[in-house]
């Protein structure tokens, strides 16, 4: 199944590729192969690269016993909304770290996800948040990278 | 004579007090990324390099390598306590130093793998000391088309080498080409691929999609098993960090046979410490007069292989360091570094700036010597390490690998390219796709299309320059044999697997 996902992937990226090469613009003075010549060798190399593994694809399925595993897959999926929580709750960081400024958005960013990967214990998640985002943010001072102060005044 | 007196004015150059500070701080680094599981060196120095920017470029190139071979070292510890490796290279000290450390002999593990580490490290830098000079010659005679053949053949074989299908090893190298070619082209100065987006002007930042693929990568499958609720047990730390004679007498030879077959592995593009101890521990085993000890807590299958992966990081630095080819993941963030400090090594650097290749080898042997002092009677200290709830860890690695990326130019996009890369990564482990050679690919993808170039131009457009000479046929051969071996040779994969099952 991922198999297939990848070549059909692979397929539309080598196409979108050969469209973004056709687009570039060039003017082929003194370099005889100018800017897209290497990016179409690419584009060929990957569409070879995904023919290769539509063979290893067919020759595993004929080979293999047919699905196996296909009771696990329900139960394996759990982390999935959690994980796509934390993409967001990333996102979200990223987009207050200039205007809360590094120390407050590191903390409350990592107080959340301790609070969630390391449930029950306060103090301890509380107490290396906190300490974390002041020490990098002492330290990379020290070391003259300007992490954003943000709010505070310091 | 000439070059004697360059090896012994490195030692004047690593011996610097401060240089002897960056070297513990590399090794220190690289003994707690080591120990974690959750972070392995490519994605520490990838992490490391925005704060290095201020520092002498030796000094931050020698801490660079403290954390890679220190990292080595680390790996054992976690190995063969919680039977993860800490790092990849020390999956098969797992299979016989947890059985060791079941039978209360953990101590005695250890101890062998620091000092087994230790021997073969140094004798690996021997190696490098060596070999350095003759190779530089050799690579002086290299064009732009001998060079092109040399990276095909470093790329061909990480492919082929990295991960179960080489088909998914080749789309994730040429992934990493094309991601490579986003940017202004240097020669016709034309943007492509940027879609318009100023941050792409500059060709996607290597170090984002390092820290990216690996550390971020690593933050979320770390997450996804917290989630599960598989976590290792830890075996208590009892008794002397010492082995017996009996045991040192069985473990000498592995040591020095896995040195060297670490050392020759890690100067070939490609197959990297992992394959150096796995080949090692299959070696031993046929070796033994009692095969069926291994797996079992055979002294001589934590011995061999963690030598092996000791001595491959300095057989790797040797391509690194003569040719300016990296030959896997963990060197090719290296090179990525020596670019950010705009040096290029390879032949002309050994000319040009003796003092810094120099510095830079002679400080590993002193960087072994401090990790032996570090793995032996401090190991206590790193392995409460593992005590740290991964609930406090990962989300801390994210925050140090966000801080990191925002500190190389301060611009709130490269945050979401990062974690773009994150998923990225994630993503390519779930289908199964190595990484490795994406970041090998990336790293080198300007120089490849350059001397790809150069080369035509030089011919006039003639394609039969890329042949035209004995050491790019050899090269080029190199590439297809090793492009097809992964066919010729099934017997391989079922050698390896035959390894792993009897141990498991």
């Amino acid at each position: 199944m991922a198999d297939r996902l990848i070549i059909a992937c692979c397929v539309v990226l080598a196409l979108a590729y050969f469209y973004g090469t056709s687009q570039i613009p060039s003017l082929e003075i003194g370099d005889p192969l100018g800017p897209k010549t290497f990016p179409y060798l690419l584009g060929i190399a990957l569409l070879a690269a995904t023919g290769l593994l539509v063979v290893e694809h067919w020759k595993e399925t004929r080979s293999a016993a047919p699905e196996p595993a296909k009771k696990t897959d329900k139960a394996d999926r759990r982390h999935l909304p959690v994980l796509a929580g934390v993409v967001a709750w990333f996102c979200v960081y990223f987009a207050v770290f200039e205007t809360l400024g590094f120390v407050i958005a590191t903390s409350i960013f990592l107080l959340a996800l301790m609070a969630w990967f390391n449930r029950g214990r306060w103090l301890a998640n509380i107490l290396s948040a906190v300490l974390f985002s002041v020490g990098s943010y002492v330290m990379f001072a020290w070391l003259d990278v300007r992490l954003p102060a943000g709010i505070l005044p310091f | 004579m000439e070059t004697l007196q360059h090896i012994l004015n490195g030692f004047a150059v690593c011996l610097q007090p401060i240089n002897l500070m960056y070297t513990f701080i590399g090794v220190f680094f690289g003994t707690i990324v080591g120990v974690l599981p959750g972070i392995g060196p490519s994605a520490t120095i990838a992490l490391l390099i925005p704060i290095t920017y201020g520092m002498d470029p030796t000094s931050a190139l020698i801490m660079l390598a403290g954390i890679y071979y220190g990292a080595k070292y680390g790996g054992s510890t976690t190995a063969i306590l919680i039977n993860t490796p800490g790092e990849a290279a020390s999956v098969m000290t797992a299979i016989d130093g947890y059985q060791m450390a079941r039978k209360g002999r953990a101590g005695a593990a250890l101890a062998i793998s620091a000092v087994g580490s230790f021997i073969a490290g140094t004798l690996g830098v021997v190696g490098l000391t060596l070999f350095a000079v003759p190779l530089t010659s050799m690579a002086l005679k290299f064009g732009p088309a001998e060079y092109f053949a040399l990276m095909l053949f470093a790329m061909t074989a990480v492919s082929s080498l990295a991960g179960k299908s080489p088909a998914k090893a080749a789309i994730s190298t040429i992934l990493g080409l094309m991601i490579a070619t986003i940017g202004i082209d240097l020669q016709s100065g034309q943007p492509r691929y940027t879609a318009e987006i100023p941050e792409l002007q500059d060709g996607v930042g290597f170090v984002i999609a390092v820290v990216g693929l690996f550390a971020v990568t690593e933050v979320f499958s770390s997450m996804e098993e917290m989630i599960k609720g598989v976590r290792p047990q830890m075996i208590k730390l009892r008794g002397k960090l010492w082995f017996t004679r009996e045991e040192w007498n069985r473990s000498l030879m592995p040591i020095m046979r896995g040195g060297v077959i670490g050392f020759v592995v890690g100067v070939l593009p490609g197959a990297g410490g992992t394959i150096a101890s796995i080949m090692t521990y299959v070696w031993e085993k046929r070796l033994s007069k009692h095969p069926e000890q291994f797996g079992h807590g055979a002294i001589e299958g934590v011995a061999g292989p963690e030598a092996a992966n000791n001595s491959d990081t300095a057989g790797a630095m040797v391509p690194l360091l003569t040719l300016g080819i990296p030959g896997g993941g963990a060197t090719a963030v290296m090179l990525g570094a020596f670019i950010m400090y705009g040096i290029q090594p390879g032949p002309l650097l050994f000319q040009n700036r003796p003092d810094l290749v120099w510095g830079l080898v002679d400080s590993m042997y002193i960087g072994n010597i401090m990790l032996l002092i570090l793995n032996l009677p401090l190991i206590g200290l790193f392995v409460r390490l593992l005590y740290i709830p991964g609930g406090i860890l990962m989300p801390m690695i994210l925050a140090i690998a966000t801080i990191g990326i925002y500190a190389i130019n301060g611009n709130p996009v490269e945050l979401y390219m990062l974690l773009f890369f994150g998923i990225i990564g994630y993503v390519f482990r779930k289908i199964d796709i190595p990484v490795a050679p994406l970041v090998l690919a990336l790293v080198l993808g300007d120089m490849m299309e350059q001397s790809f170039r150069q080369a035509l131009t030089i011919s006039g457009g003639n394609p039969s320059i890329l042949v035209g000479s004995t050491i790019c046929l050899i090269l080029v051969a190199l590439s297809v044999f090793s492009a097809v071996l992964p066919f010729l040779l099934p017997r391989l994969k079922a050698w390896r697997e035959g390894a792993q099952a009897d141990a498991a």
